[in-house]
């Protein structure tokens, strides 16, 4: 949640992002900002562009124009270090890609250890710590291949929070999911936003977007149709084209 | 150092000889081989233990021996007991068991990868197993390993080179002939390794363009 | 046929066996080696590092093993001197550098096979090229790579034969040596067979047996 006005800088600041997939234009001239402590949820149809952009944000992909801003590193300028960029954003994948040769708690302690270079009793109190957050306590010395879907995403959300991230992505987080789980992802999430994380989230899941979102951005053929605060994104919406979606889903 | 890739080239008529040696000789193994190799296929997933085990022990021994042993017990061995083969029929029996047994394999997975469906309905339109056989799952049997099947022909054709170990007038023996002539070692084998890359191509190529032509549906 | 004479024989062809067994045992592990690295420069983000892999890859490919066993037995004496007369050292170079070509296919294709997701997911810790490989990409690429890395150890033991025709005494050589001494060729080569088949076929049985524990 917002716990401060837009009056600091944005954390991410994109102008103009321009990506086509060969000669199929995906974002169009893509304008937007994400201040510090804000859940902005994207929502649209499929092959509006929202994983695209999501994913142009931590430069998973490359875009063709345009500026991408991430913590004060423009992604696009060569000499930024984008792995040390990547280690103040956090991503989870639709797929989940939790590393299925280790156990669960060398998932969450990898990075640490490795990028981080923190010492191994430092990384397995972080991780345990993360662990218990996300409810997978119980969990840690298991092999990701004995999980559920659901206990898969949470591995991999405590994997991206260990290395402290400034920022959240989310791509389609419970659209792999069996409808079971799916809540206890989302709990998790909300409760990562209650306490102040900045989250960027491409979702279907509109009951979420109501009400964790503090603001709601519907994308559709590669712009930003409308955006705004989600009580009046959903209930009333500016552009016919946000209207006919929502109708379509709600 | 300095090259002499000209003094090799009087040789180059005798090379295509040899080089049309070794491609005939793969031609021949690789066409009755795979004939062969359909027949113990079809042997080794009869069901009918009598013709499935003698299969399974003939491919797991030809696949498990090298070749170069296969030649010598062919060209010397036979020989001791009165069966004379030349060196070029001894080639062609060789690399025929010995293909058969690879090819064996291939159409194994082939004939595993046509939908049971298909031969249901074959025979539910009254079609004798012969007739189901011949005409509803070789055809996309064969295209669909047909990848694994130019791999094997590629092989086969480097592996006539073994060949030359008895005194077969095939590419490697050439080549080590006008080595001992010219003293030219790099540039004659050069000659050689070009030669069999090129024609590895072309069968690969070929390949693709059957797969093209007729097999398209 | 006399078989009462023959087990004078077998010691020889034992030896043989041996020899072929380290034959095998050195280039396979050279071979894996070099595989590795030519595998990874194969598909690394440097172009020309790539192309010359791809060079060496395919062209090697499209050789019979025999071709680059008698010019590594001809030409490396050319090179190194003091090559000229150990026709081991040359055995293994020349099946290494046979070896190196196939593995780096197989880590090739073994690399390819991970889904990209994983990639991504590393890439999103922070992680940099070599972290992402040494943690993450390599040790699942190993655990797809060992069956047909077996059955290329198959064929690495049907390749040290033609290692006979530089000279070098392993299994075929001591039998083509032995049946021109008792003029027998039809037992002792089929002696022969048999050591091989002892040797590949347990490797082939373990490769299979692997395969089905993955699935």
């Amino acid at each position: 949640m917002i716990t401060s006005t837009l009056n600091g800088s944005p954390i991410i600041e994109v102008t103009g992002l321009d990506k086509s997939f060969g000669s199929n234009q995906v974002l169009k001239q893509i304008d937007a900002r994400v201040a510090p402590n804000e859940v902005v949820c994207v929502i649209g149809p499929s092959g509006s562009g929202k994983s695209t952009f999501l994913r142009c944000l931590n430069l998973l992909e490359k875009f063709d124009a345009g500026h991408v801003v991430v913590n004060g590193h423009d992604l696009a300028a060569s000499r930024t270090n984008l792995n040390l960029v990547r280690r103040d954003v956090g991503m989870v994948f639709q797929s989940f890609n939790v590393f299925p040769h280790l156990k669960v708690i060398d998932n969450v302690m990898l990075a640490p250890m490795k990028v981080l270079k923190l010492g191994r009793r430092e990384a397995r109190e972080r991780a345990e710590t993360l662990l218990a957050k996300v409810g997978l306590t119980d969990k840690a010395d298991a092999h990701p291949r004995q999980l559920s879907g659901g206990q898969q995403q949470r591995v991999a959300i405590a994997r991206a929070l260990a290395m402290e991230p400034k920022v959240m992505l989310f791509d389609e987080p419970t659209s792999a999911l069996d409808p079971e789980t799916i809540g206890e992802v989302l709990s998790v999430m909300k409760k990562l936003a209650e306490e102040g994380m900045t989250m960027v989230v491409v979702t279907h899941e509109m009951g979420f977007a109501r009400e964790v979102a503090d603001r709601v951005v519907f994308m559709a053929d590669g712009v930003i149709v409308e955006e705004g605060p989600p009580k009046q994104v959903f209930e009333d919406p500016v552009h016919e084209r946000t209207r006919a979606f929502l109708g379509k889903i709600l | 150092m300095t090259f002499y890739f000209g003094d090799i080239l009087p040789y180059l008529p005798v090379l295509l000889h040899a080089l049309w040696i070794s491609v005939y000789v793969t031609l021949i193994g690789f066409a009755a081989g795979s004939v062969a190799g359909v027949l113990i296929s079809l042997a080794r997933s009869s069901g009918v233990r009598a013709l499935s085990a003698p299969a399974g022990v003939y491919i797991e021994i030809f696949r498990n021996t090298p070749l170069l042993v296969q030649l010598y017990l062919i060209y010397f061995g036979l020989g001791q007991v009165g069966i004379n083969f030349n060196p070029f029929w001894s080639a062609v029996v060789g690399l025929t068991l010995n293909n058969a047994a690879y090819t064996a394999e291939i159409f194994r997975a082939g004939f595993e990868s046509v939908p049971a469906g298909q031969r249901e309905a074959a025979s539910a339109l009254g079609m004798s197993p012969v007739q189901n056989f011949r005409y509803v799952v070789l055809k996309p049997a064969v295209r669909n390993v047909l990848p694994s099947l130019t791999n094997q022909l590629i092989v086969l054709f480097l592996f006539s080179s073994v060949g030359s170990v008895i005194a077969l007038p095939e590419l490697t023996n050439e080549l080590s002939n006008i080595n001992s002539l010219t003293n030219r070692t790099l540039e004659t084998f050069t000659y050689g390794a070009v030669l069999y890359y090129l024609v590895s191509v072309a069968m690969a190529m070929s390949s693709r363009l059957a797969e093209k032509t007729l097999f398209r549906w | 046929m006399n078989d009462g004479g023959f087990a004078q024989f077998l010691p020889p062809l034992l030896r043989g066996t041996e020899l072929t067994l380290m034959l095998v045992a050195v280039s396979g592990v050279v071979g894996t080696i070099l595989g590795l690295v030519f595998g990874m420069a194969r598909i690394c983000p440097v172009p020309p590092l790539r192309w010359v892999a791809a060079v060496y890859i395919n062209f090697l490919r499209g050789q019979p093993v025999l071709i680059i066993l008698l010019f590594i037995y001809f030409a490396l004496p050319l090179l190194f001197p003091a090559a000229t007369f150990n026709r081991g050292f040359t055995a293994i170079v020349g099946l290494s550098i046979y070896a190196g070509a196939y593995m780096a296919e197989i880590f090739r294709g073994s690399i390819e096979a991970i889904p990209k997701g994983q990639e991504e997911a590393a890439e999103a810790l922070g992680m940099g090229y070599f972290l992402k490989f040494r943690y993450v990409i390599l040790p699942q690429a190993m655990k797809i790579a060992v069956p047909p890395a077996i059955g290329f150890l198959i064929s690495l033991v049907k390749a040290s034969a033609l290692v006979s025709v530089i000279g070098f005494v392993e299994l075929t050589q001591a039998g083509h040596i032995i049946s021109n001494i008792n003029q027998e060729p039809l037992q002792t080569f089929l002696v022969v067979a048999v050591l091989y088949f002892i040797v590949s076929y347990p490797i082939s049985l373990l490769g299979r047996w692997y395969e089905r524990r993955l699935a």
